[in-house]
């Protein structure tokens, strides 16, 4: 049971460092389906850093790609106001494809002085009861929200909506690339290609199950770990087969969210803004 | 200064804009191959070298048929707000649908016509589930139809890893082989099954006609553009996006049935079943602006970046994610040059 | 007709002809990646390039099944003479492509269905995960060795059976928890279900996926484990105490110098198959390359005792012993000996039988020993 609690908070801190990331921009009413993508590019750069300097500074080049990754979705979704789903998606692409060829001379070496897993498991915890905070007791967090919700009457109260937009896609790029620094630098301790497996789209769907709530993001990231762990403690104990159990944690994301009530996702979410209509 | 909609665009501004944002691109793309020593002109030769012989063409064509029918109702689905990113999931169930129909019913002149029904019905059937849990539930199909395709995932490992494993393939994840009769012609010795690229073209128009011509239709677009104004119109939101759920599970499950019955022959292995169509085909339908006809141009244009990655990956011993790269790029590419294209500077406040 | 036929030929020499360089053409299932299958034929095919200065390669990396029939298409126009495809999966277009292009080469790994012109190659492990189930038996203390499996396939489940009765060889109460993870390649996967079995009491680990995730892990808890497919031992060097390499290029210099000499042609390929061993070098036990067992772990092993025809011997000694005899042309030991029993009871082996090459290529049955789901598993 402590080991399942334990393998909750480990596997699920990837998926929510990501899952507060594009939390963070959508907020802002800005979707980031790129996810999966930024995540791969930012583990390669965290790795490689890493294993040629240190991986304390493998973290901040993790993190400082996944910024210029959002800035560099921002301008398309918030500066040129394109369609944000399908910008992600060619995002997601870009990101994947890129990490694969950039990074095929990493491929195969260990990382001989790993990061702790736990100390970036409380970070992500701090950061998620950070942005509980920012999001409710800052000006910043109430620009972000207004934006999020009301770009209009926000831009006729002087918040530069573009301005605060890039800032949430820069600062939840940041956490992306946090995620995929603890994926090659902690988690599994060297790199390859498609190394993020697809967490990037569960943390797309945490957010969705989170309600756009930090604080509820916590707990379905580790939802989401406890379950991904207990499909292969319970595999072969009961006779049911193993497919039924690695569909499980899918299927009861689908039923939490049922049962949890009516999520309302921010009202401009997905909406360029455009102050002349 | 303001950075606003132009309402019409002049031709040549959008030619403009599409002439640099696709240079930007290809730019990008020509510093990648300089930087793995690749000239950059023979790899756009290579790109575009699918359009010169039989084999290309066959090539894009075969990728078109899935994308063409996934594209066509997801152009509706998005177009009404119902956000489908579960086609992949919608794909295999038309290939379980198929593959039952095929494997465990007598064969005969009706397996094929059988196989489309069944398997589009299950596809139907799964994206309908997503749109009755958003209705009576409010769960965010977004969440539910990505969750889906896990699921679906798992469940045809399930099926071809037990009770549907073949007594012909040795052992490895397989049924066996379908009946002739479950088959479908190709053209020449292709791979393009043709009454699915038929079945696609017939989609794709008629949900055009459905869409623009129809009080259906007209329904439809009150709610995608203005869900106040169909709430005082009396429109019966949650039917209306349960149906166009319906339509386009229904199409994606035709793109499954397309791609057992006309390329594989057999229910195998999930990841090997769809190249990841259902979620190229959201690209087309965006490319094709909620229009199910535009379909019939962005599918093949998909099919041509596809196939034209496959073909630089082959010829220079690239690895294959340079597919990505090239796809990520050009997309971007258009994604950028549509946006630009509708906006204007102007210099005033 | 003979007009034709001669055309044919001169056209085949000229292109032979060309520079004296015979072209062979690679098509791998998946991306080339860090350790796993398709790496492994690469530094094959990388190895029989630098070997034979004629040869002249190509590749193409993540083909999906139904694709592969275009490729060889493609392959063929670019003039390959030699096709190589690496996967099960590919067999219906090989020959298919077989027949669309009656003067090409074609070798089918993991093949079983041959052509004229179509031979099948396999270079496989049961030997070696025997040895490597040996060695797990006795470092084990709390008697449960744990095996993380890709997808279950006869392949998968003959690599599990040998194991098991290594284990059960030296340890007859032993315990192989198997864990299903349904993908070749899934790190996360392979992490959480090596937690799983480590939280269920495992302390030894082998596996098939294609990453040394698994040795990661395991050596994070100080759990033995053994490599798979490529040398691992510098992803936990105090902890992997050996593992299965493979040498593919060992086959695919074999094959190329015999189509080069002449040997083969597309004419008389139809009863060539490897099936090659650890007699034929193709496959190695080893931590790393010339490294059967960890130095680090060979005291123990000399420590550990089992009992073989009544008499106590050393572990060590054993599957040294063994090592040696399976590496001999003439080898005497096989581990798929009868009697032997699954784990219902059913007798799969008679005694003073080996098991064919047939029975090996379709093995659904589970070992004694073997704990888990087992999907196909006969009744």
């Amino acid at each position: 049971m402590e080991e399942a609690l334990l393998r909750a908070v480990l596997f699920g801190t990837p998926l929510l460092l990501a899952g507060l990331g594009a939390l963070l921009s959508e907020r802002g009413g800005v979707v980031n389906l790129g996810v999966e993508g930024m995540m791969a590019l930012s583990a390669l750069v965290a790795f490689a850093v890493g294993l040629q300097v240190h991986p304390a500074l493998g973290v901040l080049a993790g993190m400082g790609v996944g910024s210029l990754l959002g800035l560099f979705l921002g301008v398309f979704a918030v500066s040129l106001r394109a369609n944000q789903f399908v910008a992600g998606l060619a995002l997601a692409a870009l990101g994947l494809g890129a990490s694969g060829l950039l990074g095929k001379r990493y491929e195969g070496t260990p990382l001989p002085n790993p990061l702790p897993e736990g100390m970036l498991a409380m970070l992500a915890l701090i950061l998620a009861l950070g942005l509980h905070l920012l999001l409710s007791r800052t000006r910043f967090g109430l620009y972000l929200r207004s934006v999020g919700e009301n770009p209009k009457a926000a831009d006729l109260f002087g918040v530069s909506v573009d301005g605060v937009r890039y800032l949430a896609l820069a600062l939840g790029g940041g956490m992306i690339g946090l995620a995929g620094a603890y994926l090659s630098l902690a988690y599994r301790p060297s790199w390859t290609d498609g190394m993020t497996a697809g967490l990037g789209w569960v943390a797309i769907a945490l957010v969705i199950l989170a309600a756009w709530q930090p604080l509820r993001a916590i707990f379905g990231a580790y939802l989401f770990g406890l379950l991904f762990f207990l499909q292969f403690r319970l595999q072969g104990s009961v006779p049911i087969p193993s497919e039924a159990f690695a569909a499980m944690p899918y299927l009861l994301v689908i039923l939490v969210l049922a049962l949890s009530g009516r999520a309302r996702a921010p009202k401009a979410l997905g909406q360029p803004f455009d102050r002349g209509r | 200064m303001r950075w606003e909609l132009d309402p019409s665009p002049s031709p040549r501004k959008v030619l403009l804009t599409y002439a640099l944002f696709l240079g930007l691109a290809l730019l990008g793309l020509g510093l990648l191959f300089l930087l793995y020593g690749v000239p950059p002109l023979k790899a756009y030769a290579l790109l575009l070298s699918p359009l010169t012989d039989t084999l290309g063409l066959a090539e894009v064509m075969r990728r078109t048929i899935p994308l063409l029918l996934i594209g066509a109702g997801l152009a509706l689905a998005f177009r009404i707000g119902f956000f489908n990113i579960g086609a992949e999931g919608q794909l295999l169930m038309g290939a379980v649908g198929a593959a039952y129909v095929a494997l465990f019913l007598p064969p005969g002149l009706w397996s094929l016509p059988l196989m489309f029904l069944f398997g589009g019905s299950l596809g139907a059937l799964w994206a309908g589930l997503a749109a009755w849990l958003r209705a009576r539930f409010g769960v965010n199909e977004i969440l539910t139809t990505l969750m889906q395709n896990y699921l679906v995932y798992y469940l045809v490992v399930y099926l071809v890893a037990g009770p549907w494993k073949g007594q012909m393939v040795f052992g490895f994840l397989y049924t066996d082989r379908f009946p002739p009769e479950a088959q479908l012609p190709r053209l020449g010795d292709t791979l393009v099954h043709w009454p699915t690229l038929v079945l696609g073209m017939v989609a794709a128009m008629g949900l055009q006609v459905l869409l623009f011509r129809t009080p259906l239709g007209f329904e439809w677009r009150v709610l995608g553009e203005n869900p106040e104004a169909a709430r005082y119109l009396g429109l019966k939101g949650g039917r209306l996006i349960l149906l166009a759920a319906l339509l386009s599970g229904f199409l994606a499950g035709l793109a499954g049935v397309g791609e057992v019955a006309g390329i594989h022959l057999r229910l195998l292995e999930p990841a090997q079943i769809s190249l990841g169509y259902g979620f190229t085909a959201i690209l087309a339908a965006w490319l094709a602006r909620g229009r199910p006809l535009g379909v019939l141009l962005t599918a093949p244009l998909l099919g041509l970046i596809l196939a034209g990655g496959d073909a630089l990956k082959l010829a220079l011993s690239m690895p294959f994610r340079v597919v990505d790269v090239a796809a990520g790029l050009l997309l971007l590419g258009f994604i950028g040059a549509e946006a630009l294209s509708r906006r204007r500077l102007v210099w005033r406040r | 007709m003979r007009r034709i036929l001669g055309w044919l030929l001169l056209a085949l020499g000229l292109a032979w002809a060309q520079g004296d360089k015979l072209k062979a053409c690679f098509i791998y299932v998946g991306p080339i990646g860090d350790a796993g299958w398709t790496y492994a034929h690469d530094v094959g095919r990388k190895k029989a390039e630098a070997a034979l200065p004629w040869l002249e390669t190509r590749y193409v990396e993540s083909v999906p099944e139904a694709q592969a029939l275009p490729v060889i298409d493609r392959f063929v126009k670019e003039g390959c003479q030699v096709i190589f495809a690496t996967s099960f999966g590919y067999m219906e277009a090989v020959l298919e492509g077989a027949k669309k292009y009656p003067n090409v080469i074609f070798a089918h790994a993991t093949g079983i269905k041959r052509a004229p012109n179509v031979a099948t190659y396999m270079a496989d492990f049961y030997q070696v995960y025997y040895l490597n189930g040996l060695a797990a038996g006795a470092l084990s203390r709390t008697g449960k060795v744990g095996y993380v499996a890709a997808f279950p396939i006869p392949e998968v489940k003959r690599h599990i059976n040998a194991f098991t009765l290594g284990v059960r060889a030296v340890n007859p109460k032993a315990q192989v928890l198997v864990r299903w993870i349904n993908a070749w390649y899934d790190p996360a996967k392979a992490r959480e279900a090596t937690e799983a079995l480590l939280a269920q009491g495992a302390d030894v680990f082998t596996f098939t996926e294609d990453t040394p995730t698994v040795i990661q892990t395991a050596a994070k808890k100080g759990a033995y484990s053994f490599g798979h497919y490529t040398p691992m031992l510098k992803f936990a060097p105090d902890h992997v105490v050996s593992g299965q390499i493979v040498h593919w290029d060992v086959i695919y210099i074999d094959f190329l110098k015999k189509v080069k000499e002449g040997v083969y042609t597309p004419k008389n390929l139809e009863k060539v198959d490897y099936f090659w061993l650890l007699q034929h070098k193709a496959v190695e036990m080893g931590a790393d390359y010339g490294v059967p067992i960890n130095p680090k772990h060979v005291p123990l092993l000399k420590k550990a005792q089992m009992t073989v025809g009544g008499k106590k011997v050393g572990v060590y000694d054993r599957i040294m012993a063994l090592l040696k005899d399976m590496q001999s042309p003439k080898p005497t030991f096989d581990p798929f000996t009868g009697p032997i029993q699954d784990r219902k009871g059913v007798l799969r082996i008679p005694a003073g039988k080996k098991a064919t090459l047939e029975e090996l290529l379709t093995m659904e049955w589970a070992a004694p020993g073997v704990v888990g789901d087992w999907p196909g598993e006969p009744r």
